[in-house]
């Protein structure tokens, strides 16, 4: 397991590091033959980002924007890419990560000039697009941090760590889906699905109650809206290792999307396509299970209207559960988060909604 | 008429009482009128003759203790021709005695501006002027001189002759002012002017010890302006009358010489020629007397004067209606009216002179661009017989004669001979020794005509450089005097002010100085303290042309400008990224040598 692990990991770094290597030499020639390199960079705008019905997510058009270094007004931007391409080589090189921020600072030792973070942040999503690799690839990763707990063997690949095991059920508040953790080999699982639900305490009350052994899974707290590392975990223990992943979300809209996101991507990483489990099923909260259950209600504000209005423009909610729940939110203009089930009892939501759906997801 | 009293008053009690007229009005505003004044006329001098002038201004307090307003000593010193020594009284004693009336472009009018700052200076502090004059530089005359306003005549305090250093005319006036209000217009003033007379030197030395010395640019000068009749557009009832006058006057004008021939011709000696003896004589031999001793003759008859004394009468007018004669008697010093006899043989004589020229022959010889033919054809337009003589028109015919000239639309335009513009180069040469700009243009328009009066533009546009001001800043000049006041209601301003700057890439607070000179006869000046020109038409067309001729000039000049710099900038950027750029893809390319890429930066460099 060890050799695969390996492997693995330094297929991953390889691909990167011949990605980029490709882009220098090109680079290299063009300005050694007194040309003035460009890049081609596919276009992020609105107009072209459309709905793959086979990849079931967001992919980007055809359409690309030149950065050229001979036009003055793109040369700045030109240089930062180039400046980031050459800072993410050798942070792959070196298997160091960095966080966005890191990427800003670091910025300043070579006189590049970024205004503030988020041109830097605008730069590392235009490398993404030109490489089509998500920027964890180039071990850059975001600030922010969900958690993952179950019984799931893995080995470290980052530098110190290296061939180092770890089981992620030996500490109750979960372990950090950092960058070690992403970019760990997975060896091995007696877990049978993976539950990723959208709220810190639940994750807790989740472990607490033993969920992970009662049903034989990894529980992943995706802390809101999933991080992209937390997506990209997801679709390895769905792929690597053939976990089934379910969601479990607040019974409101922006629920319903967090879980359409894990499953089909955001309009936002539409340029990538390695973050997306399209076997991933919501399971709940739904609008129906508010009356099913006769949970406590808030009304729904008028944004979340407006949102529901919003969603129904969206291909993947043309269809199915997604178009059903958002029709039934829209009738009772009501939701409710996940711990409405406390009316009836702190367990319940283990004892006896989580087992029902459970059991409806493997009937689907 | 029965129960007033009309008094007649002196020209110089006119002007005593009416100073402010003529920019005298308080010691800040006077003390400025009469630096221009002075300057100006030496100027004019030696403009006249040729000579490259070297002005030197000298403002002194009195007393350096005293406060301001207080007494000054203003003295201009130049090199012009100087004034001959018989002149001399009556040029800085009298109101009113000048070498201009003749129509050419020339800074003053009249010579009027000179003595009323010595009117000013005596009525203010009672000193005399102090005029020292050396027309051969070899010997100088030294006046004293005061002006006794009732009568308007000099008076002659102190007169003396010593040698001289060198050719030149110095006036030295006291008078109250206020320089501390004053001086930085005297200084504008003075800057001014070298500017737009490059070949002086001008030098300023202020009552604090200060000296601002302009040296010349230019050692050659524009041609003298020529003096030249009107053009019959440019004259009006009231000047028709004048040129009669004159023309009648030329015909009774004596010389000094007419005199002492009738002398002779009447068998008398100098001494004993009093007006009885001389008056029988002439009656006596009047049908022997030559063409030449007739006038002399008989207007020592009727002025019951003796030959000897007739230089000192200036006639204004024989009036053949009423039988009388009027003139000045400059030994009582005023103005008198004598009675014709009819019954005299110098009656016809007199009468024929009254009449004056032709018609024909007074357009011809006294306007411009009027030639037989052309006054001939006039004569019919305006319903005269060519023949008809000058001096019988009553004043209903002078009014229509003064019409049709202006109505008459055949006459060719205006002769811009008299004109002097300083000219292109020169006027570049001045703008570029003041400025240093980095941009530079300048343009004569040709000679246009306006009423009558010609007139030539000449401008130029100066950009960035040395001009530290911010803005359009307009310096305006006529005859090449500054104007420095009013500049709101002025004619260039509201030009400038009507051009689209944007369309010649001038942007809001562009280091931009604009000069503009406008030659003429007779400058239009709005108000009496000649500071800003009035919008005539034909002149606003001009100067438009000329500024828009300049402004394009200007903006192909930013455009090259900004391209130069839009390269630069490019070159500038190239050369900060590029080799970052190149160390970058090096790394990532795993090469150990940086690609060649300094030819590259070179041919963006260059080829900008």
């Amino acid at each position: 397991m060890a050799k695969t692990a390996k492997s693995r990991a330094s297929k991953t770094q390889r691909d990167i590091l011949d990605l980029l290597r490709k882009h220098g030499s090109r680079i290299y020639d063009d300005l050694d033959h007194g040309r003035f390199p460009n890049f081609e960079i596919p276009s992020r705008s609105v107009g072209n980002i459309v709905y793959d019905t086979k990849l079931r997510q967001y992919v980007l058009g055809k359409s690309a924007a030149l950065r050229s270094s001979k036009n003055t007004s793109q040369l700045r931007s030109f240089t930062q890419l180039m400046w980031l391409a050459f800072f993410a080589n050798r942070l792959t090189q070196e298997k160091k990560s960095s966080t966005l921020r890191d990427v800003y600072y670091s910025s300043q030792a070579f006189s590049i000039d970024f205004d503030d973070q988020s041109e830097s942040d605008n730069i590392i999503v235009d490398l993404e697009a030109v490489l089509a690799k998500p920027r964890e690839a180039m071990h850059i990763f975001p600030e922010e941090r969900s958690s993952v707990f179950g019984d799931l063997d893995i080995e470290y690949t980052v530098p110190g760590y290296e061939g180092k095991r770890m089981n992620l059920s030996n500490h109750p508040d979960g372990y950090a889906i950092g960058p070690s953790l992403t970019s760990a080999e997975l060896v091995g699982t007696s877990a049978e699905m993976v539950i990723a639900i959208e709220k810190g305490g639940l994750f807790t009350r989740f472990v607490e109650e033993q969920v992970d052994k009662k049903f034989k899974s990894i529980i992943v707290d995706t802390g809101g809206q999933a991080p992209r590392s937390t997506r990209t975990l997801l679709k390895r223990l769905h792929d690597e290792l053939s976990l089934p992943v379910i969601i479990l979300t607040d019974g409101d809209v922006y629920g319903e999307h967090i879980a359409m996101v894990i499953k089909s991507g955001s309009a936002n990483a539409a340029h990538l396509r390695e973050l997306t489990v399209p076997d991933a099923k919501w399971v709940g909260v739904w609008a129906s299970d508010i009356e099913r259950y006769d949970l406590p209600t808030i009304p729904m504000t008028d944004s979340d209207i407006k949102r529901c209005h919003d969603l129904q423009k969206d291909p993947r909610y043309s269809h199915g559960i997604w178009k059903k729940e958002l029709e039934v939110f829209l009738k009772i203009k009501r939701k409710a988060e996940l711990e409405a089930f406390s009316k009836y009892g702190l367990t319940n939501i283990t004892d006896r909604y989580l087992p029902q759906k459970i059991e409806l997801a493997r009937s689907l | 008429m029965a129960a007033e009293r009309f008094n007649q008053i002196s020209p110089s009690e006119f002007f005593y009482r009416n100073r402010d007229l003529a920019g005298f009005s308080n010691p800040t505003r006077s003390l400025y009128t009469a630096v221009r004044e002075f300057v100006e006329n030496s100027l004019d001098a030696c403009d006249q003759r040729g000579i490259l002038p070297n002005v030197r201004l000298v403002i002194q307090a009195e007393d350096p203790e005293a406060k301001d307003p207080r007494t000054y000593i203003l003295t201009v010193h130049d090199n012009g021709p100087g004034v001959d020594v018989e002149h001399v009284p009556l040029a800085f004693g009298t109101v009113l005695y000048g070498s201009k009336f003749g129509l050419k472009q020339a800074r003053g009018m009249f010579g009027l501006g000179a003595t009323m700052a010595i009117l000013y200076g005596q009525i203010t502090t009672n000193k005399p002027v102090h005029v020292s004059s050396s027309t051969d530089g070899k010997t100088k005359d030294v006046f004293e001189i005061l002006l006794d306003i009732q009568k308007n005549k000099p008076v002659i305090l102190k007169h003396t002759t010593s040698k001289a250093r060198r050719r030149g005319l110095s006036v030295s006036i006291t008078l109250e002012g206020d320089y501390s209000k004053a001086g930085s217009k005297i200084r504008d003033y003075v800057y001014q002017t070298s500017l737009i007379t490059p070949y002086a030197t001008i030098s300023f030395e202020d009552p604090k010890g200060e000296t601002f010395r302009y040296d010349r640019i230019l050692k050659s000068m524009p041609p003298p302006p020529t003096v030249i009749n009107p053009h019959p557009h440019g004259v009006d009832v009231e000047t028709i009358r004048r040129m009669i006058l004159e023309s009648r006057r030329d015909l009774v004008s004596t010389g000094n010489g007419a005199a002492d021939r009738l002398i002779r011709a009447l068998g008398l000696k100098s001494s004993d020629a009093g007006y009885d003896v001389v008056a029988r004589r002439v009656a006596q031999r009047w049908k022997r007397l030559s063409p030449s001793a007739r006038l002399p003759a008989a207007l020592a008859t009727v002025l019951k004067c003796s030959p000897r004394d007739l230089p000192e009468m200036t006639i204004h007018d024989i009036d053949v209606a009423d039988d009388t004669i009027s003139y000045h008697d400059g030994m009582a010093g005023a103005s008198k009216t004598a009675q014709l006899d009819r019954g005299q043989p110098y009656y016809p004589y007199l009468e024929e002179v009254a009449a004056g020229e032709p018609l024909q022959s007074f357009l011809t010889a006294r306007f411009q661009r009027v030639g037989p033919r052309t006054a001939e054809r006039f004569a019919k337009f305006a319903e005269f017989k060519p023949e008809r003589r000058i001096g019988t028109l009553d004043n209903r015919e002078l009014v229509r004669l003064s019409d049709s000239l202006q109505a008459y639309g055949e006459f060719l335009a205006p002769d811009p001979s008299c004109l002097a513009p300083l000219g292109q180069e020169p006027l570049r040469r001045g703008m570029a020794k003041f400025f240093e700009p980095d941009f530079l243009s300048v343009v004569m328009r040709n000679a246009s005509a306006y009423s009558g009066f010609p007139f030539v533009v000449e401008m130029g546009i100066a950009y960035g450089g040395g001009i530290q001001t911010r803005g359009i800043k307009a310096y305006r000049f006529a005859n090449r005097i500054p104007l420095l006041y009013d500049e709101g209601s002025d004619v260039v301003l509201k030009v400038i002010n009507d051009m689209d700057w944007n369309r010649y890439k001038v942007k809001g607070e562009a280091p931009l100085v604009i000069a503009t000179h406008i030659c003429s006869t007779r400058i239009p000046y709005k108000t009496v303290g000649k500071e800003n020109v009035a919008d005539r038409p034909e002149i606003e067309r001009e100067l438009r042309l000329g500024l828009q001729f300049l402004a394009r000039k200007l903006s192909s000049y930013m455009s090259r400008r900004g391209k130069a710099e839009a390269a630069k900038k490019r070159a500038n950027l190239y050369a900060k990224y590029i080799p970052l750029v190149s160390q970058f893809c090096t790394e990532l390319a795993g090469r150990k040598a940086e690609p060649k890429y300094a030819t590259m930066l070179k041919a963006e460099d260059g080829g900008g």
